[in-house]
């Protein structure tokens, strides 16, 4: 009898959902921090899946997305980008046309609802781009939270309009002078302000990355971006799309793009990496093109180190992509194959933002722009009846300083 | 030569060494420096020292420990090359050793390949991982064990009562209680909680049950021994590593204290 219910209840469940119970997929993710927060994770986990089964929750996420953010984002055809590269028709989901201008809102605005209704009074990010920083600022605004945003003081310096938008919010910025001044060291400082205020904080994780279950959550979120653009698509072209692009930094946007269509076997994905000035330790982020398997920052994944296990600075002209470790989701896919990555350099970046700008009137972030620019070299190598979807996950607004510093230089020095 | 590995008494119960465990960065301000405050552990008969190997990314440290991590990160501390250094240490010259780093490093390494030279080494007694969680432990602690390489468990004052008793009942050569919630070298406060809970897990184990995290004076040291087996202390004495008469003072302070709490 047990033999045969154990049986009945495995067919019922089909595969098995991943993460598993421990927060793994496969051999990647799980949650290694320090025990002081094992409590809070473990609360968060269990909160995050009762509230994620109750169609309230879901409601109450969904209509502040369409109300306060501006969802579903268009799926725009984009023609006169098709017509210059003369190959596959380039499709881009407007996730830059989010309030606050990147797909970043939607996981800030699901984890405060979370952290509302855990008890929660105060918010931690970290942010690279300062991106997630606005959007953590934005939704501590709206929801009424303290609010304190960990930032690098590197990043600080060329996203100095993000800065005074965070303080605008209301939310303090506190710079981190440590390591290479990036995203890296943004997160350690949030996690060990978090090791003393969890009680009262919730740590809203920017991306698909960390100790479980962030990887879980921020992809649940985050996979509205994808649901959307199937259906979207759907309706327009009739069919799916046959390639997907988006690029990687710890991964949120390209695994809330890629998931809703990872069964449907005739959808190639590809994530794009930053290669920064070249694919040398310390030039690039690039995890998968010069990383090993690691541990960092509460999760086993793809990480760049030396040979001693020391992790490595990175380097990308887009501070959003910036960072030496990728979310855990995204190593699982690679090695089982579903997901192809890539990596673009500072300069095919950089061409791709001037591109999309000038041919279709729209400024893409320097991350989105290292998607555009591999999006635009997929599109060449494909027939004209293919369909590619490029996730624009940002506007460029917050670039345009940073891009005309470095095209000054660039002027100088050829 | 191969020592086995010690299972640590209760201090407090008949003749003991000093409950002292102190925290040294390897290498700063350079490993000559460090074999020197390792011998005069050593000769004090200490029960342990923590050896803390410098990792790029020390997530569970404030701004003390992070410095020194700074300045002693370089190839010559890497993992591996630590455990060549401490071959060539006479056995004498060093006390019983738990070596404290994240998890990347062994992880980098290869569980089992560390566990197997550390084994040989013999002053080794165990690790002290304060980023492999009890959950993702599971896949370790059998390597660690078999090895003969004590996997100490951490309790901190947010773990509920089933949970640390779970902990307690795996970990092995002490336990290690985190007296406060934040990063190390915080001020510590001893509280009836403190005091309540390491009361409890004493009754459930045999190990010493440790306090750490914030001890910064002979006077909390000896506060802290009326309760617990033994005190960590990491931060206040790394502060004057670089500088040896200071180090050694500050040290002499809490080994007394440490001394005197014991009685």
């Amino acid at each position: 009898m047990k033999g045969e219910s154990a049986i009945k209840s495995r067919q019922g469940r089909g595969t098995s959902p991943l993460p598993d119970v421990r927060g793994y997929f496969g051999e990647f993710g799980g949650r290694f921090v320090s025990e002081t927060l094992m409590s809070a994770l473990l609360d968060l986990d269990r909160s995050f899946k009762k509230a994620w089964r109750e169609s309230a929750f879901r409601k109450e996420f969904r209509e502040i997305l369409a109300d306060y953010s501006g969802r579903p984002t268009p799926l725009y055809f984009a023609r006169s980008l098709t017509q210059e590269m003369g190959g596959a028709a380039i499709w881009l989901k407007r996730e830059d046309l989010n309030h606050t201008g990147a797909h970043k809102i939607t996981n800030a605005v699901g984890q405060a609802l979370l952290a509302r209704r855990m008890g929660k009074t105060r918010l931690i990010a970290e942010t690279g781009a300062g991106q997630h920083g606005v959007a953590t600022a934005t939704v501590a605004a709206r929801f009424g939270f303290d609010c304190r945003v960990y930032m690098g003081s590197e990043d600080i310096r060329r996203q100095a309009l993000n800065v005074f938008r965070m303080k605008l919010l209301g939310s303090e910025v506190c710079p981190v002078d440590l390591g290479g001044k990036t995203l890296k060291d943004a997160i350690s400082e949030a996690l060990r302000d978090w090791s003393r205020t969890v009680q009262t904080t919730h740590y809203l994780l920017g991306t698909a990355f960390g100790p479980h279950p962030f990887p879980l959550m921020v992809r649940t979120f985050q996979s509205v971006i994808g649901q959307e653009a199937r259906r979207q698509m759907l309706s327009r072209e009739g069919r799916l799309p046959d390639a997907l692009v988006a690029c990687v930094g710890g991964g949120s946007n390209a695994i809330g793009l890629f998931h809703p269509f990872i069964d449907d076997p005739s959808v190639r994905m590809y994530g794009i990496e930053a290669g920064g000035r070249s694919i040398s330790p310390g030039d690039h982020a690039a995890r998968f093109a010069g990383g090993s398997i690691g541990v960092l920052q509460g999760t086993r994944t793809y990480v760049l180190q030396n040979p001693d296990g020391q992790i490595e600075n990175t380097h990308s002209v887009s501070a959003g992509l910036d960072y030496s470790a990728v979310g855990p989701e995204l190593s699982y896919f690679r090695d089982s194959g579903r997901i192809s990555f890539d990596w673009v350099g500072d300069d095919e970046a950089l061409e791709a933002f001037q591109t999309l700008s000038r041919t279709e009137g729209i400024i893409p972030a320097l991350e989105s722009s290292h998607a555009v620019a591999y999006g635009l070299r997929l599109a060449r190598t494909m027939s004209r009846d293919r369909l590619i979807i490029i996730n624009l996950s940002g506007r460029g607004d917050k670039d345009v300083v940073e891009v005309s510093r470095l095209l000054e230089q660039k002027e100088g020095t050829s | 030569m191969t020592r086995s590995p010690r299972t640590l008494p209760r201090w407090r119960r008949g003749i003991s060494p000093p409950p002292l465990i102190p925290y040294i960065v390897a290498g700063d301000p350079d490993l000559e420096t460090t074999a020197e405050y390792l011998a005069l552990a050593a000769k004090k008969g200490l029960f342990a020292v923590e050896l803390g190997i410098p990792f790029s990314d020390p997530t569970a440290d404030g701004p003390v420990i992070q410095k020194a991590t700074q300045r002693s990160l370089r190839h010559e501390t890497a993992l591996e090359n630590i455990l060549a250094w401490l071959s060539g240490i006479p056995e004498e010259q060093l006390p019983p050793l738990y070596l404290m780093t994240y998890f990347n490093l062994f992880h980098h390494m290869g569980v089992t390949r560390f566990c197997r030279e550390a084994h040989r080494l013999g002053c080794i007694e165990g690790v002290v991982i304060p980023d492999l969680s009890f959950e993702d432990g599971i896949l370790y602690r059998k390597v660690f064990r078999e090895h003969g390489i004590n996997l100490v468990g951490f309790v901190s004052p947010t773990t509920g009562m089933d949970r640390a008793r779970r902990i307690v009942k795996e970990s092995r050569g002490f336990v290690y209680y985190v007296g406060l919630m934040g990063t190390t070298g915080s001020a510590l406060h001893v509280t009836d909680e403190t005091r309540r809970t390491v009361g409890m897990l004493k009754e459930w184990t045999q190990l010493p049950v440790c306090v750490g995290f914030g001890i910064s004076s002979g006077a909390m040291v000896e506060e802290i021994l009326q309760f617990a087996d033994g005190v960590i202390v990491g931060s206040r004495l790394v502060q004057d590593e670089e500088n040896p008469t200071k180090w050694k003072e500050t040290f002499e302070e809490f080994f007394s204290a440490a001394v005197k709490g014991k009685g």
